[in-house]
C-alpha cells in the first residue's frame, strides 16, 4: 500500500460568480493546478493569506467544493477513493476517514445543543452507532482524549471559552475515528496561551490515534512548530513547498521571504524592517498572467519575461519545491 | 455581588427557549402587557358567561334604548347594602324634554345584582356544517350553557350602556373582542402557513428558485393593502352567512400579508444556512431532513413567534378598519371594526358617548400585543444590551 | 510635567442579565506626549473596555467607580455630561482606530465625505481645506491615486487600504491621543508589516501620544516604548518594552511568553498557560492569576490579596502578589 494517505494531483477549483441575474457568468479559479503528496502520519501545513485558496483546497480534499480539473485520491488501507469519481455510498464511508475542524469555535457549534448532541451528531447522522448507549460511551471516551470535563457535556456551547469550544469542535471531528483531519485556521480565533494548549492537544491525539493532518494557517510561526512539511500558497498556487526546518531557514521564494520577514519580532532590539511588499493582493477574479506574484515581487524584471512563464513547482534539493519562476529569477540563495 | 455557582450552573445547562423566558418574565413592561392581554384572551373565551345579555338583536331591550351606562352601587341615601344594586329606571317623555325619550330614576326601588343567575343561552362548539347535497348536511351540537356571572330579575343592566336598538354594550364588547381576535388568529395562521412553505422554499434552496418566488412575493407586496382588501372584500356576496362571511375575511387577511412574514423566514434561513455548524453538519452527511429539524426549524422557532406577534395587531387593525367602512364583518355579528362604525354619528359624539368604549379596548388590545411582541423580540434577540 | 493621559484608579462594571461583572479593577496608566504605550492582553483582559473608557464609548449598563479619573490635558473625562465636551475628546484631542475598518466607516457615505464632515466638525475648517487636507493625508499614508480614493465608498478598497485610510481620518484631526485598538488583528500579516511601519513613521512625525492595543506580543515589541500587561481587567505587569519582554517577572507575562511560537527556536516546545482563563462571571477574588498561577500556594493565601502594583525596578511595576511570592 502506497505510504502516501492522499494524492493531489493538477488539482484545479474554479467557482461561477455572477453579480445579479443579468450581468455576464464569471469564473474565478481560487485553486490552481495543485500537486501535493501527504504522506501517512504527517503533519501538513498549508499556509497562505486571504485570497491565496488555502480554505478552497482543503475543503475540495473533502468533497466539500466541486473539482473542476485533476483528481483528490485518498489511500485507504482496503481502497483508493477518487474524489472525482467518487459514488455516494463511497462518499459515506470517506466521510467518516475524513473530518474537518472549523476556524471559530463560536459559529462551528449549534447554540441549541448540548455538547453531548454536538458531538454524537456525527455518529448519528452516519449511523455510526446503533444504540444510545454505544454513543455515550463514544461521546464520553472521545471527550476525555480531548481533555473535557465530562460533566459539562450536559452544557450549552454558551457555558464555554474559545479554547474548550474549539475542544469540542475537535471531539466532534475525531468522534467517527478518521484517519485524515483537516484543520482549517484551527487556532486562529484562540488566544495565544490557549492556541498552545490545543496544538499540543492536536499533536498528541495524532500520536494516540494514528492521525494525518493538514494544518491550513495563515500563521508561519505556529506552522513551523507542528508541521513536518509546509506549503506555501499565494493566489491559488503553490509558490514554495520544503520540510519546515528546511523551509524557515532557508526560503528560496521570494513570497516566502517576504512573509517570514514580516513576522515581528520579539525582540524589540530586532527592528529590522521587514521586506515591504509593494502594492495589494491581487483579486482572483483577475489574476496576473504568468507567475501571480510578479507585481509584487521586488525581483521582478523590468521587460515583464514573468508574465508569460508557466507556474510550476520544481525540486531544487531534495525534498525542497520552489515554483519555475523562483528558479529562474537566480535571486534564490 | 458574585453571582451564586448554583445560578451559574442553571445558566450552563439553560436551553435557548429557557433563556428567552427568562429573559422575558424581568421585562416589566412586557409582564404587565402580557397580564393585561391574557386577562382580556380569557374574558373573551368566556364572553357567554361574562355577558348578562345575548349580543345579537334577540337579546335586546326594549324599555332602555341609548342608555347610559348602569354602574351597580353600594351605598346610596338610603343605606349601605352587600349586595350591589341598581336603581329603576322608567322612560319618560315631555315637553320639558322636548319630546325626547328619557330615563328618570327612582331612587326607591332598588333592583339586586345576582350572581350566577340564569340567563340566554350560549353555546360552545355548535356548528353546522351545509355541504353541497342534503344529505351531507349536519349539525355538531357542541356544548350549550345559559349561566352568567352577574344578572338582575327586573329590568336590565347595563353596565356599558345600551345602543339604537337596546342592544347590551357590555355583551357586545366582549363578543367583538372574541370575534376580532378569531378573525385575527385564523388569518394569522393562514399567513404563517402560506409563509413557512413559500418562505421556507425560498430560503432554503436558493437559487432561481428563490429568485423566481421572491419576484411573485414582491409583486404581492406591492399592491397597496387597503384597496386590494376593498376589491376583494366586495366580491363576497351579501347572501352569505356570516359564518362563511367570518371565515372569508380571514382568509383575505392571511393572504394578503403573508408576504412580509414569508420574507422574514427566508431572510432567518438564509442567515442560519450558512451558519458553520450545519456546514460541519452537511460534511458529515446529513440529508437535508436532518438538518431541517434538528437546526433550522428549532434555531428560527423563536424568532417565528416573534413575528407572529408582532404581525398579529396588524391582522386586528385591518380587521376594523374593513369592517368601519362596512367591508368586513356585518351586523349581527359583532366586532370592534363593526362596534365603531356605530360610533361614528355627531349624534352619537354629542349624547351616546358610551359607544366609544369598545374604541378603549381595540387600543388596549393592540398596545398589549405589541408591547408583549417586544418583549419577546428584545428576549430572542442575543446581541441587545441594556440601556 | 503633567502627562498627556493619566487614568487613575479605574473600575469599570457591567451589568448583565447574568448579574454585576467587573471589567476593569484599579487600572491606573499615564501616557506621556509622542510616546507610546502598549497594552497587552487576552481576551476579557479588559484592554478595549480601557479605551472605550477613555472616548466614553462602553455601552448604557456601564458603571464607573466614583473616585476613578480619566485626566487628559488637566480635564476628567469621567465628569463630562454635556455632550459638546464629549465632542471635544472624540475626533478632537482623541482620535481612535479600530480592529475592523468598516466599523468606522458609514457603508453608504463615501470616504472623502467622511474625513471632510469629522474634519468640519471638530477645526473649523471650509469645505476645500478640509478636502486638500484629507487628500493630503491620505496620500501620506501610502494610498495610490488620493484622489480617486476620496471619492470611493468604504466596500471598494481592500482590507489593507481601509485600514490606511482609517488612519488617515483618524490623524488628518491631528490629535494629540491616538487609540488603536487592535488595528492590525484582522490584516494578512505582509499588510500587518506595511501598516505598521507607516504607523511608527507617522507617530515620529506627528509626535502623538498612542495606546496600542493588541494580544500579539510581537507587534508590541516593534511599536511600543512601554508595555503594560493586562489580565482579567488588572494590569499584572509594566514597564519599558524592553525590560519586560528580557525580564518578564509575572508568571503570567512569562507564561505568555513561553507560550509563543518562536520563529528562530523551533525545537522550544510550546508551553501553554495551564487552565483555561475564567468567564467574567467567575472572576477570582483576590489576585486573579492565583487559578492558573504555576506558584500558587497550597493554603490559598492568594485569595485574600489586594492586587496593586509595585515599583520593583526603576520603571518595572509588578503586581504585588508577584512580589509577594519571591519565586519572580
Amino acid at each position: 500500500m502506497s505510504e502516501n494517505i492522499l494524492s493531489v494531483n493538477n488539482l484545479s477549483v474554479s467557482f461561477d460568480y455572477q453579480e445579479n441575474f443579468l450581468s455576464k457568468k464569471q469564473k474565478i479559479k481560487a485553486v490552481n493546478n495543485i500537486n501535493i503528496k501527504i504522506k501517512k502520519g504527517s503533519f501538513f501545513g498549508l499556509v497562505g493569506e486571504s485570497g491565496s485558496g488555502k480554505t478552497t483546497l482543503g475543503r475540495a480534499i473533502l468533497g466539500a467544493n466541486k473539482i473542476s480539473q485533476g483528481n483528490v485520491i485518498f489511500h485507504d488501507d482496503e481502497k483508493d477513493y477518487d474524489l472525482t469519481s467518487i459514488t455516494s455510498k463511497e462518499m459515506k464511508e470517506y466521510r467518516k476517514k475524513a473530518q474537518l475542524i472549523f476556524q471559530d469555535p463560536y459559529a462551528a457549534l449549534s447554540p441549541r445543543m448540548t455538547v453531548r448532541d454536538i458531538i454524537a451528531e456525527p455518529l448519528e447522522v452516519m449511523k455510526i452507532t446503533n444504540s444510545r448507549e454505544e454513543t455515550d460511551n463514544r461521546v464520553r471516551d472521545i471527550a476525555s482524549k480531548c481533555r473535557l470535563n465530562l460533566e459539562h457535556l450536559r452544557r450549552f456551547p454558551h457555558a464555554f471559552s474559545g479554547g474548550q469550544r474549539q475542544r469540542i469542535s475537535i471531539a466532534r471531528a475525531l468522534v467517527s475515528n478518521p484517519k485524515f483531519i483537516v484543520a482549517d485556521e484551527s487556532v486562529a480565533a484562540l488566544d495565544v496561551s490557549i492556541q498552545a494548549d490545543i496544538l499540543n492537544l492536536l499533536k498528541q491525539l495524532q500520536e494516540e490515534l494514528n492521525l494525518t493532518y493538514l494544518f491550513i494557517s495563515h500563521d508561519l510561526s505556529v506552522v513551523a512548530h507542528v508541521c513536518d512539511i509546509v506549503a506555501v500558497m499565494y493566489l491559488g498556487h503553490i509558490v514554495e513547498m520544503a520540510p519546515s526546518r528546511e523551509l524557515f531557514s532557508n526560503p528560496k521564494h521570494p513570497y516566502t521571504k517576504a512573509l517570514l520577514s514580516s513576522i515581528p519580532s520579539i525582540d524589540p532590539e530586532n527592528q529590522s524592517k521587514a521586506i515591504e511588499l509593494e502594492g495589494e493582493i491581487p483579486s482572483a477574479m483577475n489574476p496576473p498572467s504568468g507567475c501571480v506574484f510578479r507585481t509584487r515581487c521586488p525581483h521582478a524584471s523590468q521587460d515583464g519575461s514573468e508574465g508569460t512563464i508557466e507556474m510550476g513547482l520544481r525540486e531544487v534539493t531534495p525534498g525542497h519545491w520552489v515554483d519555475q519562476c523562483g528558479v529562474n529569477c537566480g535571486h534564490n540563495q | 455581588m458574585e453571582v451564586s455557582s448554583k445560578k451559574k450552573e442553571a445558566y450552563y445547562t439553560a436551553t435557548q427557549m429557557q433563556l428567552v423566558r427568562t429573559r422575558f418574565f424581568g421585562n416589566r413592561s412586557a409582564m404587565i402587557a402580557g397580564s393585561i392581554l391574557l386577562f382580556m384572551i380569557v374574558c373573551s373565551l368566556f364572553s357567554g358567561f361574562l355577558s348578562p345579555y345575548d349580543p345579537t338583536i334577540a337579546g335586546r331591550d326594549k324599555d332602555y334604548e341609548n342608555g347610559a351606562p348602569q354602574i351597580p352601587m353600594f351605598w346610596d341615601e338610603n343605606g349601605f347594602s352587600p349586595r350591589p344594586f341598581l336603581h329603576t329606571l322608567s322612560k319618560y317623555r315631555g315637553k320639558d324634554t322636548n319630546f325626547r325619550w328619557v330615563y328618570k330614576i327612582d331612587t326607591e326601588k332598588r333592583r339586586y345584582v345576582y350572581f350566577f343567575v340564569k340567563g340566554w343561552e350560549y353555546k360552545y362548539f355548535n356548528y353546522k356544517i351545509n355541504l353541497p347535497g342534503k344529505a351531507l348536511d349536519f349539525t355538531i351540537p357542541g356544548f350549550t350553557f345559559d349561566t352568567h356571572l352577574f344578572g338582575v330579575k327586573e329590568g336590565g343592566i347595563h353596565l356599558f350602556g345600551t345602543d339604537k336598538a337596546g342592544k347590551d354594550l357590555f355583551s357586545r364588547t366582549l363578543s367583538a373582542i372574541y370575534i376580532s381576535l378569531a378573525v385575527g388568529t385564523l388569518g394569522v395562521f393562514i399567513s404563517f402557513v402560506l409563509s413557512l412553505i413559500i418562505g421556507g422554499i425560498s430560503g432554503y434552496y436558493g437559487g432561481w428558485i428563490d429568485s423566481v418566488l421572491q419576484m411573485f412575493t414582491d409583486a404581492i407586496r406591492t399592491v397597496p393593502p387597503i384597496p386590494l382588501f376593498m376589491c376583494l372584500a366586495a366580491f363576497a356576496p351579501l347572501e352569505w352567512s356570516s359564518e362563511l362571511r367570518f371565515f372569508f375575511i380571514s382568509c383575505l387577511l392571511g393572504l394578503i400579508s403573508w408576504p412580509t412574514l414569508a420574507r422574514r423566514v427566508r431572510t432567518h434561513l438564509l442567515s442560519e444556512r450558512s451558519q458553520e455548524y450545519i456546514l460541519a453538519a452537511q460534511m458529515c452527511g446529513a440529508s437535508s431532513t436532518h438538518i431541517i429539524i434538528r437546526h433550522l426549524l428549532p434555531s428560527f422557532t423563536s424568532y417565528i413567534i416573534v413575528d407572529l406577534v408582532i404581525s398579529f395587531p396588524y391582522m386586528l387593525l385591518s380587521e376594523t378598519a374593513l369592517s368601519f367602512i362596512g367591508l368586513g364583518l356585518r351586523e349581527p355579528v359583532n366586532s370592534l371594526g363593526v362596534l365603531l362604525q356605530n360610533a361614528t354619528k355627531a349624534d352619537v359624539l354629542l349624547n351616546y358617548q358610551w359607544y366609544f368604549i369598545p374604541v378603549f379596548f381595540l387600543v388596549v388590545l393592540i398596545l398589549t400585543f405589541v408591547y408583549v411582541g417586544d418583549g419577546l423580540r428584545d428576549a430572542a434577540d442575543p446581541h441587545k444590551t441594556k440601556n | 510635567m503633567t502627562h498627556l493621559l493619566e487614568i487613575n484608579n479605574l473600575d469599570v462594571r457591567f451589568d448583565t442579565d447574568e448579574g454585576r461583572i467587573t471589567a476593569i479593577d484599579n487600572v491606573s496608566l499615564t501616557l506621556d506626549q509622542g510616546k507610546v504605550l502598549g497594552i497587552v492582553g487576552e481576551s476579557g483582559s479588559g484592554k478595549s473596555v480601557t479605551a472605550k473608557s477613555i472616548m466614553q464609548l462602553n455601552p448604557g449598563n456601564t458603571i464607573y467607580n466614583d473616585d476613578a479619573e480619566i485626566i487628559i490635558d488637566d480635564e476628567n473625562v469621567l465628569k463630562f455630561t454635556s455632550k459638546t465636551d464629549l465632542k471635544k475628546i472624540r475626533g478632537g484631542k482623541v482620535s481612535m482606530i479600530f480592529q475592523e475598518p468598516m466599523a468606522s466607516f458609514a457603508p453608504a457615505i463615501k470616504i472623502g465625505n467622511q474625513m471632510v464632515e469629522q474634519l468640519m466638525l471638530h477645526k473649523s475648517m471650509d469645505k476645500k481645506e478640509a478636502k486638500n487636507i484629507s487628500i493630503d493625508m491620505l496620500n501620506r499614508v501610502g494610498i495610490a491615486d488620493a484622489e480617486k480614493r476620496f471619492n470611493q465608498y468604504a466596500f471598494e478598497l481592500s482590507g489593507g487600504m481601509r485600514q490606511r485610510a482609517m488612519i488617515a481620518m483618524a490623524l488628518s484631526t491631528m490629535p494629540k491621543l491616538l487609540l488603536a485598538d487592535e488595528p492590525t488583528t484582522a490584516l494578512d500579516v505582509t499588510i500587518q508589516a506595511q501598516v505598521i511601519n507607516l504607523m511608527k513613521d507617522i507617530i515620529q512625525e506627528y509626535n502623538m501620544g498612542v495606546i496600542f492595543i493588541t494580544h500579539d506580543l510581537g507587534v508590541i515589541a516593534q511599536v511600543a516604548d512601554d508595555v503594560a500587561v493586562m489580565y482579567l481587567g488588572s494590569v499584572v505587569e509594566q514597564g519599558p518594552v524592553n525590560e519586560i519582554l528580557k525580564n518578564p517577572m509575572h508568571p503570567y507575562t512569562r507564561g505568555l511568553i513561553n507560550a509563543l511560537p518562536d520563529i528562530n527556536n523551533l525545537d522550544a516546545p510550546l508551553t501553554p498557560i495551564p487552565g483555561n482563563i475564567p468567564s467574567p462571571l467567575d472572576r477570582p477574588s483576590g489576585c486573579v492569576f492565583r487559578t492558573r498561577c504555576p506558584h500558587a500556594s497550597q493554603e490559598g493565601k492568594e485569595e485574600n490579596v489586594k492586587m496593586c502594583l509595585v515599583e520593583v525596578k526603576p520603571g518595572h511595576w509588578l503586581d504585588k502578589c508577584g512580589v509577594d511570592c519571591g519565586k519572580t
